[in-house]
């Protein structure tokens, strides 16, 4: 369970997060709004790489006090919006990146490694420089290097954003087998409704750094003040 | 096997000049490495690695007079000494990136310049400058290497150390650790890369190496003269890292052999060494334009395309 409890992050005279408050329950929860709604802000605070107010925790366990890569070492995993995947590095020493940090003996680092590449059935690509690999390879290899470790909290920044339907389907399976996977609470964010209506259970709504709805995904795209957000129409013209 | 060859028949075919010529290229071979690996690995542009080559080779000298150790002791003093320049190189580091960091390590082998030129190298004078006017004392080589063609033998043996030791970071956990900073410093905390650790980790190193060829190049030449250490040299080095490609080990021969062999060659063919400026600056426009990965890059790419037509 991932719990926000009034994250507020300003950026000078600008409030990019107003109090957002709200209690992740299920295995697989989204994060939708339009663009500039605080989506990707929400996740920045989470792992830490911004300066917020406000309580977050997991389970009892808060993360407050832990810089950004301490986050990781505890259990947080995320990827970009753009693949931060190392170029010059093969897909197997991507994985190694995380592991390598991680407080685990050298033969558990290696099965969590092996682990991930299993789970992503991307052995195949081992062995090649992520410079090599096409957009959808790179989402397989980032989303491997998200299992590793057993995380506590996983996000995921558009993980389908430039793919097509197919490969976009497959990744979505793929992230519905996380739970079982490693037990981690996992946040999505996307702008492909169908896809969050497919994977998440719970999603909440942002817009202009508000929440203006959380619960039950279908409840929530219900919604008629998330339609007026999300599809540009008015709320009182019904 | 290529370092064994060279190994046994450069120092032999060689003659005096070009030994002495040789060794000091081999130094900056070292020094180069160093450069190398922090562009290509991290993305940093350190613009002060001759300067700290100068504080190796100072204290290399002033360990050398000043006490009776054997060499390695005294290389290994330069070596630790500039390592922690190296650090102090990085606190700015820690925040900056790109052109302001290159500002900053250029500024600081300014500074070294104006301390090289004022006080000098040791050369067995009295006091901690340890500055005397004309004469010089003797420089002690290592026992194993007293003869110029030994010397030149000892350093490739230290440039193939070295590479192993840069080879060595690449494939562990360091390497991997500078492959996610390189990539954006987002994707490091995300890997739970402490970066701070880690770019300290990469200056000292480079320091080190820096420390290992000054105190080399002052073994090799027994005195040194602050204008090899300009902050200049390191802008000059940088750019010849590029042409040659920053990747791997070819590319830090090239640079280091384009840096020190051809203004030689030129000198003993009789023409102005200073034309080789204009040969270095056509070099950095081709590699700029049409090779990302250097001349190394280029001649790397040339082979295998000739081995798969056979």
């Amino acid at each position: 369970m991932i719990t926000l409890n009034n994250l507020t992050v300003r950026f000078g005279g600008v409030t990019a997060l107003d109090a957002i408050s709200a209690q992740f329950c299920q295995p697989i929860s989204g994060i939708i709004g339009p663009n500039g709604a605080g989506k990707t802000t929400t996740m920045n605070a989470i792992s830490g790489f911004l300066d917020y107010q406000g309580v977050i925790n997991w389970n009892d366990e808060t993360v407050d006090d832990l810089n950004p890569f301490k986050r990781t070492r505890w259990g947080l995993r995320r990827s970009f919006q753009k693949e931060q995947i190392a170029d010059d590095l093969s897909v197997l020493d991507n994985l190694q990146a995380i592991a390598d940090n991680l407080p685990l003996s050298r033969s558990e680092k290696r099965a969590e490694v092996e682990h991930a590449i299993e789970s992503m059935s991307i052995a195949p690509l081992a062995n090649r420089k992520a410079e090599s690999l096409n957009a959808y390879e790179k989402r397989l290899a980032d989303l491997g290097r998200c299992i590793i470790g057993n995380p506590k909290i996983i996000m995921l920044d558009e993980p389908c954003g430039g793919l097509q339907q197919e490969e976009t389907d497959h990744l979505g399976e793929l992230i519905l087998k996380i739970p079982e996977l490693t037990g981690a609470n996992t946040l999505i964010i996307d702008h492909d409704v169908d896809l969050i209506s497919r994977i998440c259970t719970e999603t909440l709504v942002l817009d202009f750094g508000k929440r203006i709805a959380f619960g039950e995904t279908a409840n929530v795209l219900a919604d008629p003040k998330v339609k007026a957000a999300y599809l540009g129409v008015e709320e009182d013209a019904k | 096997m290529l370092a064994l060859l060279v190994f046994i028949f450069i120092p032999v075919l060689a003659g005096g000049q070009w030994v002495k010529i040789f060794i000091s290229t081999g130094c900056f071979i070292l020094a180069a490495a160093g450069v190398a690996f922090m562009y290509a690995r991290l993305g940093m542009v350190s613009l002060g690695q001759i300067a700290l080559m100068g504080i190796g080779g100072w204290v290399m000298l002033r360990m050398n007079h000043a006490f009776d150790l054997p060499f390695e002791i005294n290389l290994a003093v330069a070596g630790a000494v500039t390592l922690v320049f190296g650090w102090l190189l990085a606190m700015p580091a820690l925040k900056m990136r790109g052109l302001y960091l290159a500002l900053i390590t250029l500024m600081a082998a300014g500074g070294l310049e104006v301390i090289f030129s004022t006080f000098r190298f040791p050369n067995g004078g009295e006091g901690f400058w340890g500055v005397m006017p004309s004469v010089a004392d003797p420089f002690r080589r290592p026992t194993l290497a007293s003869s110029d063609a030994d010397y030149l033998r000892y350093i490739i043996l230290a440039i193939v150390v070295g590479f192993l030791i840069i080879e060595l970071h690449m494939r562990t956990a360091p390497g991997r650790a500078w492959a996610m900073i390189r990539r954006s410093e987002a994707a490091a905390y995300a890997s739970g890369v402490n970066v701070v650790y880690y770019k300290a980790w990469a200056f000292g190193l480079a320091g080190f190496l820096a420390g290992i060829s000054g105190g080399l190049l002052a073994g090799g030449l027994g005195l040194l003269d602050p204008a090899t250490f300009r902050a200049s040299e390191s802008i000059m080095l940088f750019a010849l890292m590029i042409v040659g490609g920053s990747r791997g080990w070819l590319g830090v021969l090239i640079a280091a052999a384009l840096y020190r062999i051809v203004p030689a060659l030129f000198n003993d063919w009789g023409i102005d060494a200073d034309i080789s400026l204009i040969i270095f600056g056509a070099a950095l426009l081709h590699a700029i334009i049409t090779a990302p990965n250097g001349l190394s890059g280029q001649l790397i790419d040339l082979f295998s395309k000739e081995s798969k037509r056979t």
